[in-house]
């Protein structure tokens, strides 16, 4: 009883230490949007600034790249997490005949490499007689994204008992019912992960995006087009942004979630009481 | 980019007047698979192809004829901070037709990876108008896959710089016109080299070990060397750009070369990690802005002048509206705005006596108007066929894996 | 009988639109590749199909060293990402409490920042004259005409650091489900917390060691922009060769023929280590 304290916090400084690590660039790239250099290259510290703060969207083509970037992440997320929700549980839940290839096979994506995918689905969309831009990006993003949501996801259902769901069907629920009120929210964590994960893998994707683009540019595009001939700090600026928006929104979430548990618990209570499984309704 | 249905582009290729026999067949062989499925596959892989018709393309050059047209866009892809946007402004001005422009040319062999399969399937790549490197454009010129150009639309193309007129990939500039030169040399840092560099064997030295990089680009790697070894690269054969490669190698080996880089020897030569990079006269102006001790020189063996050169791709929305914008930028007053901006060596003559009155300082600097002397040393880039050329990158990519 | 007709349908019903999506934009390109990596000649005198294998067996015999680098370097960033998450995912987990949302989100937050731009970030800290290089100097870890950039080292911690989410993440999904009254059983039968470590907690995380390595290792032999912004060319990974093919020296044949032998190899792993686990993964049933 008396090591655990050490032991529980050791792991937290272990923890802070690699979340710091992870932050060290990021900490850099929001530096360097400070920054205030003489020419196009934003390399060495110069001198400080807010100027770039101030007009963000001041480069001409960034605004639009970083609007179809954070566009094509939402649909080709949502699509992915719905696809592939649906083939992790089938996979996991369900025996039938070619169950092991369809396994093998979601796999697959996941061990092309990138330049191969991309010239690939690029002779496709040509030969499909489909012009390459926002929605043949969208589709090629859904396509790796689905094999990574079912990968994650399936490593959130293995194992994970189903007495809950046999229970929801002994007491007379149809299948659809059932996954709606009982493996929803129990895979919900593993989803919102996969979510998460897709979302970030299809802001930042760049080879595949590059073939299939046609004249539609994002904003990984942007920076490897600018990179030749410096990137702009409101780059810089932009990305800083995202990461600040996206924690501001994670921050509001949990004190909402907070205040909804304290409501709960003083409401509930009674309730609690009759809805108990086992009592005869 | 237009939607074609395959049976379109079918009703196309057999309604072609492109008659040059081996292409025919090539084009007939896939289109008679062209129902099938399979057959979709085989041409998008590309089918046999023949050759690009020498003759033919003499022919529609001599008979070019594109009437004037209406048209109220011009789509021009380009390289990424090559244009000072207000000349698209004041072009719609005058014209009252806007410029599509997108910067997705980051690389030659990008880019081309891009577009062929469109290109070898004899269709539209959905632009007016491209700006690509000199061998580059030479390899289009010879597939057939630009529009010749009606000069009689480009009055001010008598404007265009003497030494460009003739270049070996375009005689007579019948297909393509630069839209920028700029050179590649060494960019140093004059603190870390204690002086000016004013030869490339100061580049091979043993005291700048593991300080020097190279660019990853066959062509460019292999003439700096064959400069040294004092044959122009525009004159070199097969065998000599394969013995600069070995020479290239064993530097490598021994660590000399500290890598390969595309553009990104900015950072290095900025953050001090080399005292010298091959580079290009553009990047190394914009750095000097921050870096006052980045010097570039022509180097006394010589140095490559390349050009990237604006074409019409096959089929195009307006070959006319190309033209017209071709002609508005070899205008000097519109040249000396876009020079200013982008610091490449304009190839419109004129140009600095107009910059002289804006931006003398500019005006002056010999990697803007490099000076005839300097003119003297620079030379193009190796003439390879096919077969040449992808045993030099074979050889290359063994040593800088690149 | 209705329901039970239901019952044997559901797998194909949840299954197909994925399953067909993937069919369509990931197996007929990759097929068509197959195509491509079987013809001979250039994009100027055409390609022709030739069931040209050679280019199978030249492309090993060229580029050996190449892959078997890829699979040391992306071998070592995977256990050097497992090391550094797994305690990470086991705090988070197990005694983050309220803050585990929270830390989740830190740990893919940095990925919403371009993959270029960290990567260039990671060129200015490991600098020559930068903070950091010059103290490991002091220090005697850095020799004084060396470098941290442009070496092996630089390479493989760019790629452990880029894949670090993929690692951590299915670590967490896996442990987070696991029960705790199992642990607390196993400690009441006499475990100390270790052997309750060893055989309760590792065993159920399998799934998740197992997602993790494959989502790291795999993208990360594949990778070559690490390799092309801290390395040189003595650092080049088989990413790096088949990218060159691509674009550079244009031999569509030798490219494609390259990505099916680095699938193959990979496929290969995917097994070899699947069959090491699936062993273990037996006892989960049994739970």
């Amino acid at each position: 009883m008396r090591g655990r304290p050490l032991r529980d916090y050791l792991l937290g400084l272990w923890s802070v230490a690699a979340l710091v690590y992870l932050f060290i660039p990021i900490a850099i790239v929001a530096a360097f949007s400070f920054n205030d250099p003489a020419g196009r290259f934003n390399l060495e510290w110069a001198g400080f600034t807010l100027d770039h703060w101030k007009d963000p969207f001041g480069v001409e083509g960034l605004g639009t790249a970083f609007r179809n970037s954070i566009t094509i992440a939402a649909i080709s997320t949502t699509l992915a997490v719905l696809l592939g929700t649906f083939m992790a549980l089938a996979l996991v839940r369900y025996r039938f005949t070619g169950r092991s290839a369809a396994d093998f096979f979601v796999f697959l994506p996941l061990a092309t490499p990138e330049v191969v995918l991309g010239a690939a689905l690029l002779g496709l969309f040509i030969t499909m007689g489909l012009a390459t831009g926002f929605t043949t990006i969208v589709i090629a993003h859904t396509m790796f994204n689905v094999a990574y949501v079912v990968v994650t996801i399936k490593a959130r259902l293995q194992g994970m008992d189903t007495h809950l769901e046999e229970a929801a069907a002994d007491l007379g629920a149809n299948e659809w019912a059932t996954f709606r009120k009982v493996t929803l929210p129990l895979i919900a964590p593993g989803v919102a992960a996969a979510a998460l994960l897709a979302f970030a893998l299809s802001i930042d994707d760049f080879v595949i995006t590059n073939f299939t683009a046609g004249q539609t540019s994002t904003f990984p595009l942007f920076i490897y087009g600018a990179a030749r001939q410096g990137v702009p700090p409101q780059v810089n600026v932009l990305a800083t942004l995202l990461l600040v928006v996206v924690l501001g929104l994670m921050a509001l979430n949990l004190v909402l979630q907070r205040r909804r548990a304290q409501a709960d618990a003083t409401a509930t209570a009674p309730v609690r009481a009759v809805a108990h499984p086992g009592v005869a309704q | 980019m237009s939607r074609e249905s395959f049976e379109s582009a079918l009703e196309r290729l057999l309604a072609e007047r492109r008659h040059n026999r081996r292409r025919f067949v090539g084009r007939a062989g896939s289109a008679a698979f062209a129902t099938s499925a399979l057959g979709a596959f085989l041409s998008a892989c590309g089918g046999a192809e023949g050759e690009g018709g020498g003759e033919e393309s003499e022919e529609r050059a001599a008979t070019v004829n594109h009437p004037k047209e209406e048209f109220d866009e011009v789509v021009f892809s380009n390289w990424p901070l090559y244009i000072d946007k207000k000349v698209l402004r004041d072009f719609r001005a005058e014209t009252g037709a806007r410029v599509k422009y997108i910067e997705d040319i980051n690389d030659n062999q990008e880019f081309f990876g891009k577009v062929r399969q469109p290109l070898q399937q004899d269709r539209g790549i959905g632009r007016d108008l491209v700006a690509l490197t000199d061998w580059m454009a030479g390899r289009w010129i010879r597939l057939d896959y630009v529009e010749p150009l009606d000069k009689k639309n480009i009055p001010n193309e008598r404007n265009l710089t003497d030494n460009l007129r003739n270049v070996s990939f375009d005689r007579g500039r019948r297909f393509s016109l630069p839209w920028q030169s700029g050179m590649t040399a060494i960019g140093y840092d004059s603190e870390q080299t204690g002086g000016d560099v004013t030869s490339i064997e100061q580049f091979f030295d043993p005291k700048y070990k593991g300080k020097v990089t190279m660019l990853a680009d066959a062509r460019e790697a292999a003439s700096m060397v064959l400069f040294m070894q004092g044959k122009r690269p525009d004159e070199a054969t097969i065998d000599d750009i394969l013995a600069a490669i070995e020479f290239i190698d064993e530097k490598n080996r021994d660590g000399h070369i500290r890598r390969f880089t595309g553009n990104d020897y900015t950072g290095d030569l900025q953050r001090g990690n080399i005292a010298m990079a091959q580079a290009y006269s553009g990047d190394v102006i914009q750095l000097q802005a921050d870096k006052a001790s980045l010097k570039f020189s022509i180097p006394e063996e010589g140095a490559i002048l390349w050009s990237d050169n604006m074409m019409i791709p096959q089929k195009p929305r307006t070959a006319y509206g190309a033209e017209v914008f071709m002609n508005f930028v070899y205008d000097p007053e519109v040249a000396a705005k876009i020079a200013a901006y982008v610091n490449y060596v304009p190839p419109v003559k004129g140009t600095q006596e107009i910059l002289a009155k804006q931006d003398a300082k500019l005006a002056e600097d010999p990697l803007l108007f490099p000076t005839a002397e300097d003119v003297a040393r620079l030379s193009g880039y190796p003439n390879l066929s096919v077969e040449e050329e992808q045993q030099m990158n074979e050889a290359f990519e063994k040593v800088a894996g690149a | 009988m209705g329901l039970r007709r239901r019952r044997l349908l559901t797998p194909y019903l949840l299954l197909v639109p994925g399953l067909a999506w993937l069919v369509v934009f990931f197996l007929v390109p990759a097929l068509t590749q197959l195509y491509v990596s079987l013809q001979d000649g250039n994009f100027e005198i055409g390609y022709t199909f030739q069931w040209n294998w050679a280019t199978y067996s030249e492309a090993i015999a060229d580029y050996d060293e190449q892959f078997l680098r890829s699979i040391r370097y992306a071998g070592t960033a995977t256990l050097l990402a497992f090391l550094i998450s797994f305690p990470l995912a086991y705090f988070i987990a197990f005694k983050a409490g309220r803050w585990k949302n929270l830390m989740l989100l830190l740990i893919i937050l940095p990925f919403f920042t371009s993959y270029l731009m960290r990567t260039v970030a990671w060129q200015t800290i490991l600098s020559d004259n930068a903070f950091v290089t010059e103290r490991l100097r002091d220090v005697g870890l850095v020799a004084e005409d060396g470098r941290l950039l442009a070496t092996t080292n630089a390479v493989v911690a760019g790629i452990t650091y880029n894949f670090l989410p993929f690692m951590a993440l299915p670590l967490y999904v896996a442990l987070e489900k696991i029960d705790r009254r199992l642990i607390e059983a196993a400690t009441d039968l006499y475990a100390s917390r270790w052997q309750a470590f060893r055989r309760v907690t590792l065993p159920l995380a399998l799934p998740g060691i197992f997602a993790g390595t494959l989502l790291t290792f795999i993208p990360a032999v594949g990778d070559y922009i690490n390799a092309q912004l801290l390395g040189t060319s003595r650092q080049y990974m088989i990413g790096n060769v088949i990218q060159s093919k691509f674009l550079v020296v244009t031999d569509y044949p030798a490219a494609a023929a390259l990505s099916f032998l680095l699938m193959g190899a990979l496929l290969i792993c995917v097994f070899a280590y699947a069959r090491v686990l699936g062993a273990r993964n037996l006892e989960e049933a049994v739970v």
